[in-house]
């Protein structure tokens, strides 16, 4: 996998996609975006998406002690959430966590118009992505 | 929200200065070189950042190889077979090392962590060196602006979560949580490194992770009562040179002798 534009470019082309960013949840630094922004400025988003995939990536609820000890894990050090969803009146933001093998705090975001946007194939294609992104 | 952020654009553009008015020029003139700071270098190429490095901040070196991701020894080898040409990101993605796109995030990661620290407000001397490259390469430049931008948003975050400095660059003491008051998993992981010794940036080299990171979460700990707030340093009575320097077990040697050469050239 090439690396972030090209994986950000594959997102756009879904169907209904209207905006696309890979942030890091810990700072809320958006590390690349493309398409537009719902709130007209990627770097607020990526902020307000980042505290949502903290709290959701954190939070005891979601992590139940028995999955953080999966010896057949591995390396693997991300969040025990594979992803979030939001819906809206007019779209469905959908927040997929991208494990790496070194300690990081990134996903991927995408907002999808709710007419056009499939949520289904959205959500499988950001599973697909997030896997081949860190690829070597 | 549009309004908001348009008054807070309108309100940032005239009133705030610059972060480094000398970084603001060089990208203008589309400038490369190596941007000599006192606590940390931006290397720039025609005005963008391709990389940054600070004694404070793990560097991409040891963000993978600290988490397990490369042996050392691999990444030595990537160093002596690329580094003379500047081309070490591309031969760890070539020679299958490492995929694209996990070297971007990584290298991201380490760029605006240290850049936070070497546009960290200082009194010594900033200086420019025209034709100067890293020898990682090109990985996946940036705009000064946006590093620029984010600097100043990473300083105002610090101070929203907790605003007391002091706990950046003071040994984490941990307390006891209240009961019914849980830590999170990331949070373990800091907080068993915490003896009473390792700073924030100590922390950060020993787990892998970014130091910017590990500052925002002692903040974040803090604000909730899990480790230990020190009393602010009487204003007067302020070092001249910061905490961190003295607890960085693993200073950039040859960024130092940059340092030295760059003094001694300007005296």
């Amino acid at each position: 996998m090439p690396g972030i534009d090209a994986c950000l470019h594959e997102i756009m082309a879904l169907p209904g996609a209207r905006g696309a960013a890979i942030v890091d949840w810990t700072s809320g630094l958006a590390l690349g975006t493309a398409g537009e922004s719902p709130n007209g400025d990627h770097e607020t988003t990526a902020t307000e998406t980042a505290e949502l995939a903290r709290v959701a990536a954190e939070y005891p609820a979601f992590a139940p002690a028995a999955e953080r000890i999966r010896p057949e894990a591995g390396n693997a050090k991300g969040p025990p959430v594979e992803d979030l969803i939001v819906t809206t009146r007019t779209g469905y933001h959908v927040l997929r966590f991208v494990e790496t093998t070194f300690d990081s705090s990134v996903f991927l975001h995408l907002w999808l118009d709710r007419d056009t946007g499939n949520l289904a194939l959205a959500r499988l294609r950001l599973q697909q992505l997030a896997e081949r992104l860190v690829l070597a | 929200m549009n309004a908001d952020t348009a008054a807070r654009a309108a309100s940032s553009a005239p009133t705030v200065s610059p972060v480094s008015p000398m970084l603001v020029r060089l990208a203008d003139e589309r400038a490369t070189g190596a941007l000599l700071r006192d606590h940390g270098t931006l290397y720039l190429s025609e005005g963008r950042v391709v990389h940054a490095e600070s004694p404070v901040a793990p560097g991409i070196d040891t963000l993978l190889t600290t988490g397990g991701r490369l042996p050392r020894d691999g990444w030595q080898r990537a160093v002596d077979e690329a580094g003379a040409r500047g081309a070490v990101g591309r031969f760890l993605v070539d020679s299958g090392r490492i995929g694209g796109g996990e070297l971007e995030i990584c290298h991201l990661g380490a760029l605006y962590d240290a850049a936070f620290f070497a546009l960290a407000p200082g009194s010594g001397p900033t200086r420019f060196r025209y034709g100067v490259a890293h020898w990682i390469g090109p990985v996946r430049p940036v705009p000064a602006a946006a590093v620029e931008r984010e600097t100043r948003r990473r300083r105002e975050l610090l101070d929203q979560v907790w605003p007391y400095p002091a706990v950046d660059t003071s040994p984490v003491v941990p307390r006891a949580p209240a009961p019914g008051q849980s830590v999170t998993h990331r949070q373990r992981a800091l907080l068993e490194l915490a003896d009473g010794v390792r700073t924030p940036a100590a922390i950060a080299w020993a787990l892998g992770r970014p130091a910017f990171h590990t500052l925002l979460e002692v903040r974040r700990l803090a604000a909730a009562g899990l480790v230990g707030t020190p009393p602010d340093p009487p204003r007067d009575a302020r070092p001249v040179l910061p905490g961190w320097i003295a607890e960085v077990s693993d200073p950039d040697i040859g960024l130092l002798r940059r340092l030295r050469d760059a003094l001694e050239a300007s005296l």
